[in-house]
């Protein structure tokens, strides 16, 4: 029984829903850091309008989470 | 190009009797950045603005407000001589003046006049359909009046009570004039109240209410036409003045600010001591003109800038024409200090470069490069023309970049051949060329260079360009600090990491054997220790960003590929999805989801690739050498556009 299961799960799918996995996942952290660090720079950017540069940066930070789950995910393919 | 303009501190000193002809001169210069003076307890006050101050502020106000009130826009016009505008400025303005307030007043007067009537039309526009004199509604002894609206038929139910009434209604609008005697005043409003009965108020004029109404409208037509004459009056003075408005405005403008010079300097009962920088190559030009306005009475005392002033030295950016735009990049984050590198130079090779690796497609990059002239050519803002300038460089690295990736709009130009499947090209006969095999995968490096089918050894080489980019930057910071702190410092602070990174690499090569291991160890530790010494307990946690740093670089090749990606797929649903095999409306909506889709990813491929390839700026490139944080060179003076001395 077990032996006919696995023969069915394809390796090349399961590859897919790994790299899937990898970079959904990685987009949802980067989005929740994101959110919280965007709000903070608006904020940040309704006092004092020159933080715009910094605001910037800062919030692109995490985006380097969802770029590595990215690169995981070309990896694994 | 890699400093900042130099600077002096310069000091004028003089009497009261030359203060004006020195702010007069310094103001002429536009080079001559004002230390502001706000330290009381030596003994000098701050002065008072000159007396003409306030008689300019004022004259200032007015003609703002005029020129608000008319809507004059800024733009291009002959350069009119000082001398004369100052000269018929107090009469001129009396002038204009009075035409303006002599017709807004005359304006107002009409307008409320037509308010007015409108509110007797709307009053008088219910009893429109009664053919009465308005005057019979009222001033009777045994007759009451009952002016309102009802819903419905009253006269069936009002006959029951009284044969002796007169009834004028307007079954359209339900409205009712009835006349009955007072007696049974009281049964008929309650008669009527069972109709919903509303009273309405009888306007108090004499006439037939349609008379009346047509003579009014007529009225309401006259005094629009009046108004729209006295309109047309000001849009004639508008034109007629805005030259001088203009002229006066920047004028005045120019001896406010001179007139409140003295709120910022220091003074004495008899002297004045003017304070600030002046970048050395202006020096001279500075020097001479005061001595000619002052007759040598001023003195003046140049000093260098020293260590501890280097907070407060504004700066100024000197850099080549063709780096300039970068300064907009440079002033998002933060100016530099004054004995700091100035960056700008570098991001002007390394920005365009990364961007082009990004995005890399020849449409794209005609798209917009196109749209970059055209925006720069039509719109005249100083604040848009140096964001396309930098546009307009990245296109031509995306350009480039493009011929080496053979990309046009997600299609390839050249045709591949990959597992024994032939993919064509957009160009017919141009193949794809083998060069060697990759270094770092089981990829065959190609021209056209095939992103799609060289992932992984793209990904080994953006890293590697990253690990390049990111000791360029400890290198600056080497020189930097250096320059700040001595040489000690800079060897442990950014010397340091040379040594570490030595060490690493030693490591590696001895775990794959070819030396032993001990010496890359010892060579870490060193750099350790180093790096402990000159960053404190800061500096090893640093220690892992070295990796993940060098990986962000990744995102070139990354977001990259999400480009291609959406262009092609685009493609795909254009072309082999819906796209029919002959002619038919389908063709259209074919052609249709083309253009869409590859309008949205020319808007991505702005935001993405810029953002990205700033960030790798910012965020790994500054961050190994730059601070930041200077003051913005902000000299005494005005850019002329609208008069000439």
């Amino acid at each position: 029984m077990v032996g006919e299961e696995l023969a069915v799960i394809d390796a090349s799918g399961m590859r897919a829903i790994g790299a899937g996995l990898a970079i959904g996942l990685t987009g949802l952290a980067s989005a929740i850091a994101e959110k919280d660090i965007g709000t903070a720079a608006i904020g940040a950017m309704a006092e004092n309008e020159s933080l715009f540069g910094k605001g910037l940066i800062l919030t692109v930070i995490p985006e380097t989470i969802v770029i590595f789950g990215l690169v995981v995910a070309l990896l694994i393919k | 190009m890699l400093n900042v303009k130099q600077m002096s501190r310069v000091t004028i000193v003089g009497h009261k009797d030359i203060f004006e002809r020195t702010v007069d001169a310094l103001h002429g210069i536009n080079s001559f950045h004002l230390e502001d003076y706000n330290n009381e307890d030596l003994g000098l006050k701050i002065g008072k603005p000159f007396e003409n101050g306030e008689d300019v502020s004022n004259k200032l106000i007015k003609i703002r407000s005029i020129s608000n009130f008319l809507g004059v826009k800024k733009g291009n016009i002959k350069k009119q001589n000082m001398d004369s505008v100052f000269k018929e400025l107090d009469t001129k303005l009396v002038e204009l003046d009075n035409e303006v307030s002599k017709r807004t007043g005359r304006k107002i007067e009409i307008e409320n006049n037509q308010k007015e009537l409108v509110t007797h039309i709307n009053e008088l526009l219910p009893f429109a359909t009664i053919p009465i004199d308005l005057e019979q509604y009222s001033g009777y002894e045994n007759i009451a009046v009952f002016a309102g609206v009802v819903k419905g038929d009253i006269e069936s139910k009002l006959s029951n009570i009284t044969k002796s009434y007169e009834l004028f209604s307007d079954s359209k609008s339900g409205i009712i004039v009835l006349f009955v005697l007072k007696e049974h005043a009281d049964a008929v409003s309650d008669i009527l109240s069972e109709f919903a009965f509303k009273e309405l108020r009888v306007p108090e004029m004499s006439g037939v209410p349609v008379d009346l109404l047509g003579k009014m409208e007529l009225d309401v037509a006259n005094l629009q036409k009046n108004i729209e004459s006295l309109d047309a009056e000001i849009e004639s003075l508008k034109i007629k003045y805005s030259d001088f408005i203009l002229a006066s405005d920047e004028l005045l403008s120019i001896e406010t600010q001179k007139a409140e010079v003295p709120l910022r300097i220091a003074t004495s009962e008899h002297t004045f001591m003017v304070d600030g920088w002046v970048p050395n190559e202006d020096y001279d030009l500075l020097a001479d003109t005061i001595e000619d306005a002052t007759d040598g009475r001023a003195f003046i005392s140049r000093t260098d800038v020293t260590k501890e002033e280097n907070d407060i030295v504004p700066i100024e950016y000197n850099n080549p024409k063709i780096t300039q735009p970068f300064e907009e990049i440079m002033n998002l984050y933060s100016r530099p200090k004054y004995t700091e590198i100035d960056p700008t130079s570098l991001i002007f090779i390394s920005f365009p470069l990364f961007y082009g690796m990004i995005l890399g497609d020849i449409g794209y990059a005609l798209i917009l490069m196109t749209l970059a002239f055209g925006i720069k050519k039509l719109v005249k803002s100083d604040a848009v023309k140096p964001l396309m300038n930098i546009l307009i460089y990245c296109q031509i690295s995306t350009l480039i970049f493009g011929v080496i990736y053979g990309e046009f709009l997600g299609f390839s130009l050249a045709g591949l051949e990959t597992h024994g499947v032939y993919i064509p090209g957009l160009i017919a006969g141009f193949e794809t060329i083998n060069l060697f095999p990759s270094p770092f995968a089981a990829e065959m490096i190609t021209y056209p260079v095939h992103r799609t089918h060289l992932v992984m050894t793209m990904i080994v080489v953006t890293a590697l360009i990253g690990l390049i980019h990111i000791n360029f930057g400890f290198l600056l910071g080497f020189i930097n600090e250096r320059k700040n702190h001595g040489f000690m410092a800079a060897v442990l602070e950014k010397g340091s990491w040379f040594v570490i990174e030595i060490g690493l690499l030693l490591a590696a090569l001895g775990y794959m054997g070819y030396i032993s291991s001990i010496s890359g160890i010892g060579v870490f530790l060193i750099g350790f220790v180093m790096l402990l010494k000159g960053e404190g307990i800061k500096g090893p946690i640093e220690l892992p960003a070295l990796l993940s740093n060098s990986l962000s670089y990744t995102r070139i090749i990354a977001v990259g590929l999400s480009s291609i990606y959406i262009a092609s797929t685009v493609n795909q649903i254009a072309f082999d999805m819906v796209m029919p095999e002959s002619f038919g409306p389908m063709t259209i909506f074919a052609i249709l989801i083309f253009l869409f889709g590859h309008a949205l990813n020319t808007v991505l491929s702005i935001i993405a690739p810029g953002l990205h390839s700033l960030r790798l700026q910012y965020v790994e490139f500054f961050t190994k050498f730059y601070k930041g944080g200077g003051i913005k060179y902000n000299p005494f003076g005005y850019i002329r556009k609208y008069t000439e001395e």
